[in-house]
């Protein structure tokens, strides 16, 4: 029996079960692969998380890379990639590839760069999962890190000031976007009808920008008019991720009936008992 | 049907042939070309020789600063300026050739993704390499970086793209990455364009695309100069089809050209031939 492995990542919102795109990647691999991961998500407590984020922990093994995480679980004999051939594995590095170099420039910008949906979404959302006094200075290191981030890699000239940068980047965002929506296709999940490591990378960069309600949405505008990457990502979701959800008001449900029914039981019981020692008082007056 | 966005910059007039005197800039060969702007210079002057577009190379010390971008090669054609592969593919296309338009929509995605994989891993490795690994940075960059110019100028020059080129590995990740990480990611990379390319002569099998230009500039480079360490061509040697199609590719393109395209690629920083 493998060791007990815990996930320590950002939780979720908006039907999401995480907002952050590595974050989802992991968890949306652990699914498809069927690893048994518990999944912490940070909140207000002081327990600050070893790494960067998401932080894998089995006994004492600390392991904090998405590609190192998925590593760590093919080794554990936890593979969604065993069906795959040798060029199919080549090509999931290829897309991953040209997932980080045009698609995640321009999604770290819409969350943590663009003013308004930095002020008015994601600082407020990150600041309460974090606790005082850190949520005063981690969703700005963030933001800080993420600007620093695109300026260098994508900032040089001929591109001289910040508005010709976010303009090149959603330009290359909404290129990869078309791409990824050509390459999809009309199948299911990018290599046939099961879910791969391909399929977890994209769904964790695509379901952020598709369900997060900002104020500034040109990529998830975007995204929007490619069906059939919506409809991947709503899949996903439903098959592997709502389940837990229904799962879990369903048993609450069956709960409270179980409950209502046992009390109007012995309500009843009890009536009856009463009724009756009334009746056989009844008989015996 | 989706809304396709027009990408890229303004591209050139496609009114003008392509001029005679067509030249590309790169860095001095001898002295002062470093190992990822020697792989890049080499993947044009192979798409440039793969469209039967005639260019001559031109040596220059301050190639660097003359680039529009700031990254070398750049091309000089006509009254145009233009830098980097991408935008030179581009330009290229704007003028009428190209070497990818009897690709479907499906393997011309495939071909951009494959792009950017060697982008992503074989030349931020070879960055890495040449920058912020110790011994090589203290034997080869420094002494080849700033040669051109006087003390201390060349120190100057170097440190400060040294500092560049770190701050650069920090943000995307790399620089808590050890040496054998990265030769790691390089063997990685190197097996999934082995795997693609099989036993087809060119990746999108008859013909070359830019995609064929990339892989031979870079993994040419690769095997044959002479580092510190014979480790990262060691990987690239691991897959026969691999150092094939870079012989094909020098055979087909380069050899068959007049004695200064065939020296130029012959005769570079490197020691080694390729058909040893």
């Amino acid at each position: 029996m493998a060791a007990p492995m815990e996930l320590s990542c950002w939780g979720g919102d908006w039907g999401l079960p995480s907002l952050h795109p590595e974050s989802l990647t992991v968890m949306a691999y652990a699914k498809f692969s069927g690893a048994p991961l518990t999944v912490n998500t940070i909140n207000n407590s002081w327990r600050a998380p070893k790494g960067d984020v998401p932080v894998l922990i089995s006994e004492d093994i600390v392991i904090s890379q998405p590609a190192k995480i998925l590593n760590f679980l093919r080794k554990q004999k936890y593979n969604a990639d065993y069906e795959l051939s040798a060029k199919q594995g080549a090509d999931t590095l290829a897309y991953i590839a040209l997932l980080e170099e045009k698609l995640l420039p321009a999604l770290l910008h819409t969350f943590w760069v663009e003013a308004e949906n930095y002020c008015s979404v994601t600082k407020p959302w990150f600041a309460s999962r974090i606790a005082f006094p850190l949520s005063l200075y981690l969703p700005g290191r963030m933001s800080r890190e993420a600007l620093n981030r695109i300026l260098l890699t994508r900032g040089g000239p001929p591109l001289y000031s910040l508005t010709e940068v976010e303009a090149q980047i959603y330009r290359d965002a909404k290129e990869c976007l078309n791409l990824l929506s050509k390459r999809l296709g009309t199948s299911q999940f990018f290599f046939g009808d099961t879910p791969t490591t391909l399929d977890a990378f994209v769904f964790g960069f695509l379901a952020p920008i598709y369900k997060v309600c900002f104020p500034r949405v040109q990529l998830q505008e975007h995204l929007k008019q490619l069906p059939n990457l919506c409809r991947f990502c709503d899949d996903i979701l439903t098959c592997y991720f709502r389940l837990t959800v229904l799962g879990f008001a369903y048993f609450n449900e069956i709960k409270t009936q179980a409950i209502y029914d046992y009390l109007r039981a012995v309500l009843q019981r009890t009536c009856m008992l009463h009724m009756g020692r009334g009746r056989s008082n009844a008989a015996a007056v | 049907m989706p809304v396709m966005e027009r990408t890229g910059r303004k591209s050139a007039p496609a009114t003008e042939p392509w001029p005679e005197n067509a030249a590309l800039y790169q860095q001095l060969k001898e002295e002062q070309i470093l190992l990822s702007d020697n792989a890049s210079s080499l993947a044009v002057q192979a798409f440039l020789q793969m469209c039967n577009l005639p260019v001559r190379v031109v040596c220059r010390a301050n190639a660097e600063y003359m680039s529009p971008s700031g990254k070398v090669p750049f091309i000089h054609v006509g009254n145009q300026v233009v830098s980097e592969l991408g935008p030179i593919v581009q330009f290229v296309k704007a003028k009428g050739h190209s070497l990818s338009d009897g690709l479907d929509e499906v393997q011309k995605a495939e071909m951009k993704a494959y792009m950017e994989l060697v982008n992503n891993m074989l030349l931020t490795a070879e960055l890495y390499l040449q920058w912020c690994d110790d011994v090589t940075v203290e034997e080869i960059t420094h002494p080849r970086y700033g040669s051109p110019y006087p003390w201390p100028l060349n120190r100057i020059l170097s440190y400060q793209k040294q500092w560049e080129v770190r701050r650069k590995m920090k943000a995307i990740g790399w620089a808590g990455k050890t040496l054998e990480q990265v030769l790691e990611d390089v063997d990685q990379c190197c097996q999934a364009l082995s795997q693609r390319l099989g036993t087809q002569p060119y990746f999108f099998n008859k013909q070359p695309t830019e995609l064929d230009a990339l892989v031979f500039g870079h993994l040419f480079t690769i095997l044959t100069t002479q580092l510190t360490t014979d480790e990262l061509s060691e990987k690239v040697k691991n897959y026969s089809n691999l150092t094939a199609f870079c012989r094909r590719i020098e055979q087909q393109y380069f050899e068959g050209h007049d004695k200064d395209s065939s020296t130029t690629v012959a005769a570079r920083s490197a020691k080694r031939s390729l058909l040893r």
